[in-house]
């Protein structure tokens, strides 16, 4: 028992779905060698998901954040950083008799009639505003 | 073994059938270059588009809008960040390292959007390049989150995310202007005239020069810089207008027949050596505070790998 603790690592899986996204974090697996790990984290997290890359990263090479620091503490209001801060465009593009553009209509523009082969997910990822 | 001809083959039928490539995979040498060229570009100009911007900055109105442009600034510079990580590995092989790309700045060996030559001389500058400068480099990247090479289109997903706040923020500054008194429309109206002919320059020549063309044959690029021209001036020309400022184009106007935006040309022949030699109104400068940035912090850089090798 002693020997499994030693011999064998944490690795966390990350997963890409397609070209266009990035890879995911979706959970981890002890194996004994990284080339294990990857067969692993094929049978245990691709048995129906599709893929297009698989890594795997020994937790041992993780540097990461404490749930408790004050690292992501916000010292104040950040909405002028987001769009959802600029509603009053809306309103003042109206009053010139315009509507308000956002850009997926910038994306949709470009796209029409340009790409017989484009694919649905190339579409800006959407931030949720905080 | 695949012959030459036969491997080549093989990559053109994935980038035919829509399929992103990876940087590890293989990929003709004119790709890899074209690529190199294209987003080294694109990255240098993210970092050298701070400039105009960061003038503002102490500069701003009230304290939301510094706040708010000096977050802009520092999207720009992130995406200048994240575009030179994927040129990196491109021209790793080549044995280019961030170094030498962005040294390439003050050595003339790579070249800028002809915008940030320009000097931004009034808050209405700063407005307009953040609503229509913008609005032009949305409208190129949004086409380019279609290129066939898997790196850029992902990071420009993340960059399009940003810019959506961009052009809000521009926006946002211009309707202040325009809802206000005569004096602040009439420097709306002037930066308009100011930057408008630059605005058409940004989107290249109208022709297809022999690098376009061989990006479009790798669908690196999807559209020609006439289109991105005209698409940008179906969504922009009427937004302008609508605001009551005069497009100084006695020209432009939309041709129905030919169902496309006629328009004076600008100066290709200005700009062009703007770009080329730096001799635009602030290219100098810029350049030079990019020199003096990157030489005078050099000693930070190399402190810190000492100290990572004292660690080890
Ligand atoms: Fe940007
Ligand atoms: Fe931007």
């Amino acid at each position: 028992m002693a020997e499994n603790k030693k011999d064998f690592d944490i690795f966390e899986v990350f997963v890409q779905e397609t070209h266009l996204d990035s890879h995911i974090h979706v959970g981890s697996l002890v194996a004994a060698s990284p080339d294990l790990a990857m067969q692993m984290a094929r049978e245990n997290f691709l048995r129906r998901d599709q893929a297009v890359n698989l890594w795997v990263v020994s937790r041992s090479q993780i540097t990461a954040t404490s749930y408790e620091s004050p690292f992501f503490s916000r010292e104040m209001d950040k909405t002028y950083r987001e769009v959802s801060g600029y509603t009053e465009n809306g309103r003042l593009w109206r009053m010139f008799k315009e509507k308000d553009m956002d850009i997926e209509e910038i994306v949709a523009h470009v796209r029409e009639q340009s790409n017989p082969v484009a694919q649905e997910e190339e579409k800006p990822e959407r931030r949720e505003s905080r | 073994m695949l012959t030459e001809e036969a491997r080549f083959q093989a990559f053109m039928d994935r980038i035919n059938r829509g399929e992103k490539i990876e940087a590890t995979d293989w990929m003709p040498e004119e790709y890899r270059l074209l690529l190199i060229k294209l987003i080294h570009m694109h990255g240098v100009s993210e970092i050298m588009g701070a400039y105009p911007e960061k003038e503002w900055v102490p500069k701003a109105p009230t304290l939301k809008r510094k706040l708010a442009i000096m977050a802009k600034v520092q999207d720009e510079v992130g995406h200048g960040q994240l575009l030179l990580r994927v040129v990196e590995d491109l021209a790793a092989p080549l044995n280019k390292t961030r170094e030498d790309l962005i040294e390439d700045i003050y050595k003339n060996k790579v070249k800028f959007h002809n915008v940030f030559h320009m000097e931004a001389r009034s808050w209405a500058d700063a407005g307009l390049i953040g609503w229509l400068v913008d609005g032009a480099a949305i409208t190129i990247q949004a086409s380019l989150l279609q290129s066939s090479y898997g790196p850029y289109a992902r990071v420009l997903k993340r960059v399009c995310a940003e810019e959506s706040f961009h052009m809000k923020h521009g926006e946002s500054i211009i309707l202040a202007l325009a809802t206000g008194t005569p004096e602040q429309r009439k420097m709306l109206q002037e930066a308009l005239d100011y930057w408008w002919e630059s605005l058409l320059f940004f989107f290249g020549p109208r022709e297809i020069t022999p690098a376009v063309d061989r990006m479009l044959y790798y669908r690196i690029r999807v559209l020609t810089n006439e289109e991105l021209r005209q698409k940008y001036l179906d969504k922009y020309v009427p937004r302008i207008q609508s605001l009551g400022i005069k497009i100084p184009d006695p020209q432009l106007r939309f041709d129905r027949e030919k169902n496309c935006w006629v328009y004076t040309d600008p100066d290709w022949d200005r700009f062009s050596r703007m770009v080329h030699f730096n001799e635009g109104p602030k290219s100098r400068e810029r350049v030079e505070m990019r020199r003096q940035a990157h030489e005078d912090q050099r000693w930070v850089r190399e402190a810190l790998l000492r100290a990572r090798k004292q660690a080890v």
